[in-house]
């Protein structure tokens, strides 16, 4: 019987015999990882041409040197094409930006504890010879050290700050794709003509023409490496049909807009290389994909193009966010552990009309994602009130199988922060995710999400010792003393974020980057010149919750109680609660006082209050760009690192030991009432104000999720999470028998991958104080 | 103070979700009439009054007087959780039914917030107790144990008249929903002849559907705080085809039979 469908299925989306995913997420993991020194070498070759020409045409010009000819590969099975190196899962340096970090590492990144990297003897010489020598006093980190101001240095060595981005990319920000997968790339050049034809002296256009441009001819590159595929002999007959396809695809895209799903994740993958070849940055996240690949999804289905083949392709695409990982020193790979590449994408929210925006799409993500199970993607699905239940329920689902993803990031919390920082009501119903936790307007935001850490507990711990020796210390004094020096560091830290901001602009201007971020364009700007509609600068918060506990400890024992004098507990904190008595006072303050995180009206309002001074104190102040400083409360995987710097504190932690994971978590083993309370605590602090981000954390056993009693209830609780408006909340849903087994045999669970802190990671690649924090949250259970 | 102002409270523990519908919060009372070989809550045993054990070395009072603004303050923590989820709150002991004029009071003001209420009852009390409680409760979580008077009277203390006219009370009461549960506790419950007791005395009664809670050592540690043997240590769990079989023998006489419990 002829099947009048057979006619209308073009050959290349059923000659697939079966589905490549899952070897194809082998061989991505096959070879251990690599530096390639591929980038810089051919950066540093650009750059040694143009010497003398403005800073952004030169970034132009390096960027379209390594898109002709960086070494491109076609994988095997691979329906997508564009590889940001050969070797999958390679680290990128850009010695533009540091070229010093991995000297001091050159020898040890091979066997560090955490996220480590071979680096070939070749290689290592060839940096130490040819890169090294010509960045040296050349690099973004040179005009920063020379530029901090003594200030912002001291707050650095009181370990009161960190500024972060200042050995890569910017990143944290979400392109327009909607405007480059509507239209097309021919569209954007002949955009980028007309203001050259207005202002034929501006290096923006200028340099954002040679990009698109390169971007055109890498394509074209592709589509020859295909054909030149398709002749080997070797090459089943089904592979050269494919093959084939993708040659022609590539060439259309040189110029058209994407007319099928296929050509449209083949679209946005490239600019998503493109930009990681302009920028290696962290986080060029992929915004609100189920909203606007949707109508080129719904285009197959008319089309009727195979549902299996849809599938493949964005199985392909959801593995290639796994094969771009981000080289970070050893100092940040503790911070950010497990490569949070940041390929985030938010599901459902609001569309423009105030309804809930979700489509078949939406479910197809999170069925696919199911069935993959890798750290990347990292899905985020938006809750609000609205939520249809059957995508809450499928939501619910996904979260159970344990990786940690879709996290939850709550629309009744998000819209009105945006819309207290002066973004109009479209927009704010707009954001989506950036990086882990932060969130963003997309493809109209420069938002430097990820600028400062600002580490809270150290003011404190440092206005303990200023106080030591006060006689007349009472609570509301020292309570206003560090009042006194959060102002005083917030004012530092965001002189220090400007001088990093300032850094970028100076010396890495992303052109290409810029062209997708709404009124670059019309300004003639770059984003790191001000060119975007939002222009924030985003400072975490850091530690609010032992900050909390430690203050209500104080105010119990010594003055309400007065068990002890101030000076004896500062001399026990300095004493790192040595001796049995130190100890017995440890017990007594972890035991029978109280701590965030169960429900103590009285604490948590003093929790909130703090939080409430830091983020507005932090919003008075303006960037270089002209836009605000945004709190976030959010510690990634931090709270370990920025726990070493905080000696003991009155809370019963001990020096060096971590603070309170994720950012609004309460501080690890100190909540015992279950997660109801952990909720009702987190929502005293008013999350609105985390305009940045925040982070909550919560671990469930699989048993309290089985069965589908147990997810409705579980639905019934992210309701109950949404109406209290916490802004965020992920899950790992592992047994701590599971962890502990994988702990002891990595060799079984070389695919398990968990929550750290607003994103997943393989469980194996993280080290053991990581894996041995994410099996002490505490596992609620009933 | 007035009758039922007071109640002595051993523990209180919120997100339960597996006594009762929805997310709830549980409120466990001291005092309990019977001594059930296998109780997980051991503590609770005896008359209201407080009671003290040794854990890690240390004596604790193990449960206070709570007044009952007390223990609504503490209940209405979690309203937006039930609100959700159609939760509310249970009453645990102990048995419940021994502070009758207490649990009534906070039933009471349970309900009259629009949140849902349960209580977890042996009903081995005279009849007035549930009587006083019975207006202001939805759910009523019904314990059948051991049918036979003289064994029940020898192994739990139980009376087993008072139970039948508690249950039979509790079925006749308005806008309440009752639940026979009935704990498999091997050697003790699941011996042939009672469980067909309990089958002939539900049937009687036309009821469709039981509970079965199969059997956990949960409670053990508390034996040894309390200075007590725990005698049932040696008891093997049931096995998921025991647990099955007595599934199948109430099906069998078409009473519905949902396995609960703790996982």
């Amino acid at each position: 019987m002829a099947s009048t469908l057979s006619k209308t299925i073009p050959s290349f989306q059923s000659v697939r015999p079966h589905s490549r995913l899952q070897e194809m997420k082998q061989h991505l993991f096959a070879q251990k990882r690599q530096i390639s020194l591929e980038r810089a070498k051919l950066y540093t070759e650009s750059y040694q041409q143009t010497v003398g020409e403005p800073t952004i045409m030169r970034r132009a010009k390096a960027t379209v040197h390594i898109l002709d000819n960086v070494q491109i590969s076609i994988r095997p099975g691979e329906l997508l094409v564009g590889n940001r190196t050969i070797r999958p899962r390679s680290g990128i340096l850009s010695p533009e930006m540091d070229p010093y970090w991995i000297m001091k590492e050159i020898d040890t990144i091979a066997q560090r504890p955490q996220d480590e990297f071979e680096f070939t003897a070749a290689d290592k010489t060839y940096y130490r010879e040819k890169l090294l020598p010509y960045w040296t006093n050349q690099s973004m980190k040179d005009f920063i050290n020379a530029k901090i101001p003594t200030d912002v240095k001291q707050a650095e060595d009181d370990l009161v700050i960190k500024l972060n981005q200042t050995d890569k990319g910017q990143g944290h920000i979400i392109m327009d794709f909607p405007v480059i997968l509507n239209h097309g790339i021919q569209y954007l050049l002949d955009l980028i003509q007309e203001h050259i034809n207005q202002q034929p002296t501006n290096d923006f256009y200028q340099s954002a023409e040679l990009i698109f441009q390169g971007m055109q001819r890498h394509f074209e590159r592709y589509a020859q490496l295909a054909e030149t595929m398709m002749l080997d002999s070797a090459t089943p007959a089904y592979r050269q049909i494919e093959l084939q396809e993708i040659a022609a695809m590539c060439r259309r895209l040189k110029t058209k807009a994407p007319q099928s799903f296929y050509e449209a994740l083949q679209l946005l993958w490239m600019t998503s290389i493109v930009g990681q070849y302009e920028s290696n940055a962290s986080s060029l996240s992929l915004g609100r994909m189920d909203q606007y690949l949707y109508p080129f999804y719904q285009m197959s289905q008319k089309a009727h193009v195979p549902e299996a083949f849809l599938r493949e392709v964005l199985g392909d695409f959801y593995l290639k966010t796994n094969d771009v990982v981000l080289l970070r020193s050893a100092e940040s790979a503790k911070c950010f552990a497990g490569f949070p590449t940041g390929y985030t994408v938010a599901l459902g929210g609001l569309d423009k009309y105030g309804q809930y925006a979700v489509n078949d799409l939406s479910y197809k993500m999170l069925d696919l994602y199911q069935a993959i199970q890798l750290p990347q993607p990292n899905l985020s699905v938006r809750i609000n009130t609205q939520i249809p239940q059957r995508f809450l329920m499928k939501t619910c689902e996904t979260i159970r199988y344990g990786t940690g993803i879709p996290m939850l990031f709550n629309d009744e919390v998000c819209v009105p922060g945006f819309l207290s920082k002066g973004v109009s009501l479209d927009d704010a119903r707009d954001y989506a995710v950036v990086g882990c936790v932060e969130t963003t307007i997309p493809g109209k935001t420069y938002g430097l999400h990820d600028i400062a850490l600002f580490n809270l507990l150290r003011i404190m711990e440092l206005a303990l010792y200023d106080l030591e020796n006060d006689p007349t210390v009472t609570y509301t004094k020292l309570r206003q003393h560090i009042l006194d020096k959060i102002d005083a560091y917030v004012k530092i830290v965001t002189t220090g974020s400007d001088v990093v901001d300032l850094g970028h602009r100076q010396f890495a201007p992303t052109p290409f980057l810029s062209v997708l971020i709404e009124d670059c364009l019309q300004k003639g700007q770059d984003v790191t010149a001000g060119g975007a509609r939002y222009n924030f600068s985003g400072v975490q918060g850091i530690g609010e919750p032992n900050l909390a506990d430690a203050l209500y400890a104080i105010k119990q024992v010594v003055f309400e109680n007065h068990e002890l004098t101030f000076k004896e507990l500062v001399t026990h904190l300095a004493d790192n609660f040595a001796g049995a008595t130190g100890e017995a006072l440890r017990q007594h303050l972890i035991q029978d006082v109280d701590k965030y995180g169960n429900d103590n009206p009285e604490l948590d309002l003093e929790c909130a209050k703090f939080f409430r001074h830091y983020a507005l104190e932090l919003g008075k102040y303006r960037n270089i760009r002209g836009g605000e400083f945004n709190a976030g409360a959010y510690t990634v995987s931090a709270h370990i690192p920025l726990g070493e710097d905080v000696g003991a504190t009155p809370d019963g932690r001990k020096a060096h030991e971590q603070l309170a994971d994720g950012g609004l978590s309460p501080m690890v083993g100190r909540d015992k009432l279950g997660p109801t309370a952990v909720l009702k605590s987190v929502s005293k602090i008013d999350n609105t104000l985390a305009v940045n981000g925040s982070l909550l954390n919560l671990k469930f056993s699989p048993n309290t999720l089985k069965g589908p009693a147990g997810l409705r209830k579980f639905a019934d609780f992210l309701m109950a999470f949404t109406q209290l408006k916490i802004r965020h909340v992920q899950f790992n849903v592992q047994s701590k028998e599971t962890l502990l087994d994988a702990q002891k045999h990595p060799e079984n669970y070389a695919g398990l991958v968990v929550r750290v802190a607003g994103y997943s990671a393989f469980f194996v690649d993280l080290n053991k104080r990581i894996q041995d924090d994410i099996i002490r949250r505490a596992e609620h259970t009933l | 103070m007035a009758a039922g102002d007071q109640g002595l409270v051993f523990n209180i523990q919120r997100y339960s979700v597996h006594d009762g519908p929805g997310i709830r919060t549980i409120i466990f009372l001291q005092g309990c009439p019977l001594h059930c070989p296998w109780c997980s809550n051991p503590e609770s045993q005896g008359a209201v009054k407080p009671l003290t054990w040794v854990k890690n070395g240390q004596t604790e009072t193990i449960s206070k007087w709570w007044t009952a603004a007390e223990v609504m303050a503490e209940i209405e923590k979690d309203e937006v959780f039930y609100r959700n989820s159609g939760g509310g709150v249970t009453l645990s002991g102990g048995e419940c039914l021994m502070q009758a004029d207490f649990s009534a009071n906070i039933l009471k003001a349970t309900q009259a917030l629009g949140i849902s209420t349960a209580i977890e009852t042996t009903g081995a009390l005279p009849l007035t107790a549930i009587q006083k409680v019975l207006p202001y409760t939805d759910y009523v979580l019904f314990d059948l144990k051991i049918m036979d008077l003289q064994r029940s009277k020898q192994i739990i203390g139980d009376n087993t008249a008072w139970v039948k006219a508690s249950f039979e009370a509790a079925l006749a009461a308005d806008n309440t929903t009752v639940i026979p549960r009935i704990p498999l506790i091997p050697g003790f419950t699941t011996t042939q002849d009672n469980l067909q007791q309990i089958a002939d005395y539900v049937t009687s009664l036309d009821i469709q559907e039981v509970h079965i809670l199969p059997f956990h050592q949960y409670g053990s540690q508390k034996y040894d705080y309390l200075k007590r043997s725990y005698t049932l240590k040696d008891t093997p769990l049931l096995t998921a085809a025991e647990v099955s079989h007595i599934h199948d023998f109430f099906e069998a006489r078409e009473i519905k039979a949902v396995v609960s419990g703790l996982e």
